[in-house]
């Protein structure tokens, strides 16, 4: 063993600024005179944030109507009578009739909306298959596995879209016609059923698989529609750009909701008379209703809504940012005077050691 | 070879590697050359080792608390189905590659004061000996501050995505998009509370907390691509997911309130903890900061190392041992005049009270000491 002073030894360790923990640093405390300013500028932001989003949110105009059919709750009462435990016949329809007394400012917006629909079930949200969805035509006619109990039919045949998402398509249809004149005909607004969902959706995602022939029809072939639908998917609109898998209202509906509560959109009002928007006059709206909520409890909305720079009607994003920031501001005060007191406090003590 | 007993028994064994050989160094988890290094190992790298480690324990409870029970809320609303708010993927890499290493980072490098005034304040140590960093209390703290984290994280997205539409009216409240606010959230908030943690700043901290948030956006443009979801469209479903609710004012606007919310809680606290009844720790912390700012910064001197010539006393002995001849104090003084080295004087001092050793003892001994005497 050396007893050499000057030299390293050989057990010695590594005297480098890593392994001797003499790395420089930055060593942030948390003063007062970061923190409070901070907090103020913070809170000061956030009210303003807040009054800007409550006063946009409030500023969006909505138009609702539950049209489920309840007892004694208007027109499609009728309809809903005969829902019960099963889906009710077929082209039953009912109308709610209102009327606007000023301007209902433009691009107005058609949502359904459903509630105690759960679409974020773990169950049902795996129940689909997207490797069959993106158009594959391996995949069209070997659904996965996940599909269960909607994977292939009493017949064998493979069930294309697969899945209880696609099963439980919503299948209502809305027409709105406007009364000009009272007393006068009724006109058809104009409805731009096209652009409803995303376009990642409806190009990359969701893709039908290759024509066989140039027909969508023989693609197809060899599958069988899900149970509740009464057609197969490639006639679900005569437009050939908006059937098939691709067809928009089945893309907004396999995008599942996140809460029970939701709306998706349905159409835009944006042509022709109605660009500005809806007019004053008396309006109808003709429901087919199919779709059957009764049996768990759920209600059907209709809502007409138009737009703001943060989207739909939405009062709690403002409200959050008001408090949060009024508490920060509280609070801020509350730091103020702990410190100011405090320090005054350490002050004497160190004054005194 | 008593020693191994008694070092083996114990919480921490420290072997002094001296010249009784090396078992005690072999049997103890501790080991150094001289005794006075053992100030060092416990108020400097035991106080450290202390501090380090309960920052570290009660991060990693907090954020699996506020990641976890995100879930137990949802299920309020999912039907109890056992549905997962995060996208799969985002649960696998979430522990291992987005928030596991600035933790790391921060219980290697973390320092509360500097190794000096650690020395100079031994009172510093007394929270170890308390148990005051990591106890039943600082668990329940922790938890709790979870399980609100974990309350702000559901709550806000779930208020703001409530029976809305997005910014061109169409579908913002679904899943993928509430499922990827949620992880963004997430993601954000452990991270600025890892960053209010970490007292001690080294570019590695920087490097990987940053490095972690980037990584996080990285690997969420990748999952959410087209090209990914073109190889495997069932692994990826979340595609386009990330271009459409990340360009929308609304998703950011709920992802900055949920970071706010969740952290100024922490940092009131702290502030009012420190100002009402500061710590011993965080009275020096605010010492060292002012001499930072009062002493202009000079350069390292190179460490002189100092060339002692007196040897400290050996500390245990098994045989008769030298102290009959210690305190005699032949070895004390110098029997010629004093050599320009120091090492050379105790060279020839060793020579001449071990020629008297030899004398007396047996002749393994002598062997052993004329072995050193060579190779000195």
């Amino acid at each position: 063993m050396t007893w050499s002073a000057t030299a390293r030894g050989a057990h010695q360790p590594d005297n480098t600024a890593f392994t001797q923990q003499r790395l420089p640093a930055w060593q942030p405390l948390l003063s007062a005179s970061i923190a409070l300013p901070l907090f103020f500028c913070a809170g000061l932001a956030f009210i303003g944030l807040g009054l800007g989003l409550f006063y946009s949110s409030n500023g969006i105009k909505e138009l609702k109507y539950d049209y489920t059919g309840n007892p004694g709750t208007g027109n499609c009462s009728a309809c809903a009578l005969a829902d019960q435990d099963r889906a009710p016949p077929l082209r039953c329809s009912c109308a709610w009739y209102f009327s606007l007394r000023e301007l209902f400012p433009g691009p107005v917006y058609l949502y359904y909306e459903l509630t105690n629909f759960y679409q974020n079930n773990r169950r049902y949200s795996v129940s689909r298959d997207d490797t069959q969805l993106s158009g594959l035509a391996s995949a069209l006619r070997h659904p996965a596995n996940e599909c269960a109990p909607y994977q292939r039919r009493a017949s064998g045949l493979p069930i294309a879209p697969c899945g209880a998402i696609a099963n439980s398509l919503f299948n209502d249809s809305f027409s709105l016609w406007h009364q000009r004149q009272p007393g006068g005909p009724y006109v058809e607004v104009p409805l731009d059923r096209t652009g409803i969902a995303w376009w990642t959706d409806c190009h990359v995602k969701f893709r039908n698989p290759p024509l066989v022939n140039g027909s969508l029809a023989l693609a197809f072939q060899g599958t069988a529609p899900p149970p509740n639908w009464p057609r197969p998917v490639y006639e679900l609109s005569p437009d050939p750009n908006n059937t098939g898998f691709i067809n928009q209202d089945f893309v907004v509906w396999m995008r599942t909701a996140a809460l029970p509560t939701f709306r998706k959109l349905y159409a835009r009002i944006r042509q022709g008379n109605y660009s500005t928007g809806l007019p004053r006059g008396a309006y109808l709206v003709n429901i087919t209703y199919n779709y059957p909520v009764r049996a768990f409890g759920g209600h059907k909305l209709i809502v007409f809504s138009n737009i703001s720079w943060m989207g739909g009607k939405n009062p709690f994003l403002g409200i959050a940012y008001l408090v949060v920031g009024s508490l920060c501001i509280i609070m801020g005060f509350v730091m103020l005077v702990v410190y100011i007191r405090y320090q005054d406090q350490n002050d004497e003590d160190e004054d005194a050691e | 070879a008593n020693d191994v007993s008694m070092i083996k028994s114990a919480h921490i064994g420290v072997g002094i590697s001296g010249q009784e050989g090396l078992q005690a160094v072999l049997a103890s988890d501790y080991s150094f050359a001289q005794f006075r290094y053992l100030q060092r190992l416990l108020l400097v790298h035991g106080r450290w080792s202390y501090f380090r480690m309960c920052k570290f324990l009660g991060y990693f409870f907090y954020k699996n608390f506020a990641f976890t029970l995100v879930h137990f809320w949802f299920g309020f609303f999912c039907g109890f189905s056992a549905q997962t708010v995060y996208d799969q993927w985002f649960i696998t890499l979430f522990n291992i590659v987005y928030t596991s290493l600035p933790v790391l980072a921060m219980g290697i490098f973390d320092q509360d004061v500097s190794d000096q005034n650690s020395m100079d304040y031994p009172q510093l140590y007394e929270p170890g000996q308390l148990n005051l960093l990591f106890n039943k209390r600082q668990f329940f703290i922790c938890m709790a501050h979870g399980i609100y984290t974990s309350l702000a994280l559901f709550f806000i997205p779930y208020g703001a995505f409530y029976n809305v539409a997005g910014e061109d009216g169409q579908h913002i409240a679904d899943y993928q998009s509430f499922a990827v606010t949620m992880a963004t959230s997430l993601v954000i908030v452990v991270s600025v509370q890892i960053a209010l943690d970490t007292s001690y700043w080294t570019v590695i901290n920087h490097v990987f907390i940053w490095g972690s948030i980037a990584t996080y956006f990285s690997i969420l443009f990748t999952m959410h691509s087209n090209g990914i979801f073109g190889i495997f469209p069932n692994q990826f479903p979340f595609v386009g997911n990330v271009r459409h609710s990340l360009t929308q004012k609304c998703i950011w606007l709920v992802i900055l309130l949920t970071t706010v919310a969740s952290v100024v809680p922490v940092v009131i606290v702290r502030f009012l903890k420190m100002n009402l009844c500061p710590t011993l720790s965080d009275q020096i912390r605010q010492r060292q900061k002012a001499q930072k700012k009062a002493r202009p910064l000079r350069s390292r001197r190179p460490q002189t190392r100092r060339s002692s010539s007196r040897r400290s006393g050996y500390a245990f002995a098994h045989q008769e041992g030298y102290g009959e001849l210690i305190t005699s104090g032949k070895n004390m003084r110098a029997k010629n005049p004093p050599l320009t080295s120091g090492l050379e004087k105790t060279l020839y001092n060793s020579t001449s009270w071990i020629e008297n050793f030899c004398k007396k003892t047996t002749d393994t001994v002598s062997c052993f000491s004329q072995d050193k005497t060579v190779k000195l």
